[in-house]
């Protein structure tokens, strides 16, 4: 039997895409199981789901402690030591990073592999969604599952061109992802502590949650406070008459940049 | 009535505190931080289950999902006897509570002219559980209750005019308000804090995960819904004395609005007809009753 962890957040599809590889398995004549881990899933909050794939019929019930791979479908967690939590030794991470594995920044015993999945579903679906394009580097890396029936299983799901567009973010991600390395990166432990994304009240930072970060051109800013008011997050603040930005409360929704009337902010990548 | 204020004259000071775990570009969230801003620190916050929106920087005590109006009235009677008539009481709830769930209490507290103000963050179903139907869903949206498919349309009746039945109560004050026009949300909880009987005001707060759109359109979503009409922005004094707030010269048409959510990506040509026909009707008759300046019933 071979389990798998999936990590993602809120709105990239990490559910998703842990059922369609399930479908996937069984168009195989495979035993599978797809369990979302239960919470209130916020957008952009971490998100985790859990996988077993097996010749035979699958009688566990619980969730994935020990996976023998781990699926990161963002580029933040992707840096988390959180995610290595359990992973068996000698374990396969694949990551959505977009650096190749040789630049991947943790350690340990385990193999990875990494593709710039944010870019692939930006370039396919125009949004940063980026549960179908990994999904492209699992059936690539590890051969568990045909890329063949992954499309079949996003074409029963997503009929029409939205299937299409996934199909392509598959491919694509198939002949971009490279063969896992012994991974090279510094072993260190999560300073942040465990991946919890659902709950009520405050949490530690919001920086991780983004994709995109607002930057300010404060030579185009007339001062008008537009930003500043919209912000759901109190992530702007007002100082001489101009907006002051704290990341550690940003999320990245995108609001300020859509509402700006002189276009002073910009929406750029993060980790790049 | 409220009276309007300019952007320079919103209160810098912040009640929330963040970084809260609400999800990116939540409208309700924003509604949080805009009407506390109004409100100030002396105020007691009640909760009732729902979405995290914002943290707030005032005493906040969680109740019982069907109680917000008992629970606001319990506190606004011990202040009285404790001579601290100075504290604003706020039941800061979803419309699942305030519509359905909570409104025979939230009715009580009306009737009585419990000295409370109640403010609905609206985002139009129960989404801290995942987005069920609401009795403030609009008709045809889709929800995970109300789902679309050979044998449903999404939601098959039109959404309970909650601040008009507030009004006929004869509440001192009911007013609507939207995350996209926050001066006039903030003059009106202003307003609505200097008065002293029951308060009552339903803010539209898109919700990009229930709604089906793109977190940064927030605000564009919600400023679209007063544009075409589909959310009006009017406060009513005693159940009487009527008044439009934003009165454009012609309304966008609905379908606008309704484009940029994935909750009405299913409407076909003649539903969104159907829908612009009762939006235009009932603007007609909200005109009227401004031209008037009352409701005469
Ligand atoms: C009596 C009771 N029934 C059900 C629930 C579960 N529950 C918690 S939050 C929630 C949804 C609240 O919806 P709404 O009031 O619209 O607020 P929103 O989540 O949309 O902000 C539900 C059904 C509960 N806590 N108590
Ligand atoms: S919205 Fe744009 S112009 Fe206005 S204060 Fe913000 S950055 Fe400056
Ligand atoms: S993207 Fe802009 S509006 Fe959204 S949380 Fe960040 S600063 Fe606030
Ligand atoms: S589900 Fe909607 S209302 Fe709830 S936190 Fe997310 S965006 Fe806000």
């Amino acid at each position: 039997m071979i389990e798998v962890r999936l990590h993602g957040r809120g709105g990239q599809g990490a559910v998703t895409a842990n059922e369609i590889l399930a479908e996937a398995a069984y168009y195989e004549g495979k035993y599978a199981q797809a369990i979302p881990m239960y919470g209130t899933e916020r957008r952009g909050a971490p998100v985790t789901a859990y996988l077993r794939l097996d010749e035979v019929r699958v009688r566990e019930r619980d969730l994935v402690h020990e996976p023998d791979i781990v699926v990161v479908l963002d580029p933040a967690i992707a840096q988390r030591p959180a995610i290595l939590e359990g992973l068996k030794e000698g374990g396969l991470v694949i990551a959505n990073y977009p650096h190749p594995p040789e630049l991947y920044p943790l350690g340990g015993n385990f193999m990875v592999s990494t593709v710039d999945a944010t870019a692939i579903a930006l370039e396919t679906l125009k949004r940063p969604i980026t549960n179908t394009a990994i999904l492209g580097a699992f059936s690539k890396v590890t051969g568990l599952v045909k890329v063949e029936s992954i499309e079949k299983a996003i074409l029963h799901r997503f009929p029409g061109p939205l299937g299409e567009m996934n199909v392509n973010a598959v491919r694509r991600a198939y002949e971009r992802t490279p063969m896992p390395i012994q991974a090279r990166g510094e072993v260190r432990k999560d300073e942040e502590g465990p991946l919890s994304g659902s709950g009520y009240g405050l949490i530690r930072s919001a920086a991780g949650w983004r994709t995109f970060r607002p930057v300010w051109d404060l030579d185009k800013c007339t001062g008008c406070r537009i930003c500043w008011i919209f912000c759901p997050d109190n992530a702007i603040g007002w100082a001489e008459e101009k907006p002051t930005v704290d990341y550690r409360k940003c999320k990245g929704c995108g609001i300020c940049v859509n509402e700006c009337p002189t276009k002073a902010i910009e929406f750029k990548r993060e980790g790049i | 009535m409220s009276e309007r204020i300019t952007i320079k004259q919103v209160p810098l000071e912040e009640l929330v505190i963040t970084p809260g775990s609400a999800c990116q570009g939540c409208g309700a969230a924003l509604a949080a931080r805009l009407a506390f801003k109004a409100l100030g620190p002396n105020t007691i916050r009640h909760s009732i289950p729902a979405c995290p929106d914002n943290v707030t920087r005032t005493p906040t005590s969680g109740g019982e999902f069907e109680a917000g109006g008992d629970h606001v009235t319990g506190t606004w009677r011990a202040l009285k006897a404790l001579g601290r008539e100075d504290v604003q009481v706020v039941g800061f709830y979803g419309d699942g509570g305030v519509y359905d769930i909570g409104f025979q209490s939230i009715s009580g507290a009306a009737i009585r002219n419990e000295n409370v103000f109640i403010i609905c963050k609206n985002n139009e179903a129960y989404m801290n559980t995942g987005g069920q139907v609401s009795g403030a869903t609009p008709q045809f949206a889709m929800t995970t209750t109300t789902p679309v498919g050979p044998m449903s349309r999404g939601k098959p009746h039109s959404r309970k005019n909650t601040p008009m039945i507030f009004a006929m109560h004869g509440v001192p004050y009911v007013a609507t308000a939207s995350v996209a026009f926050p001066t006039d949300l903030i003059a009106k909880v202003q307003y609505g804090k200097g008065i002293r009987g029951f308060k009552f005001l339903d803010i539209l707060s898109p919700c990009p995960t229930g709604w089906r759109f793109d977190p940064s359109k927030t605000i564009e979503v919600a400023r679209l819904a007063v544009q075409t009409g589909f959310w009006p922005l009017y406060e009513i004094i005693d159940g009487r004395k009527f008044r439009l707030n934003y009165k454009p010269r012609e309304l966008k048409p609905v379908a606008e609005y309704l484009k940029l959510q994935g909750r009405f990506r299913h409407l076909s040509e003649q539903e969104i007809e159907e829908i612009q026909r009762s939006v235009t009707e009932y603007w007609e008759r909200l005109l009227k009753l401004d031209e008037i300046g009352e409701i005469l019933i």
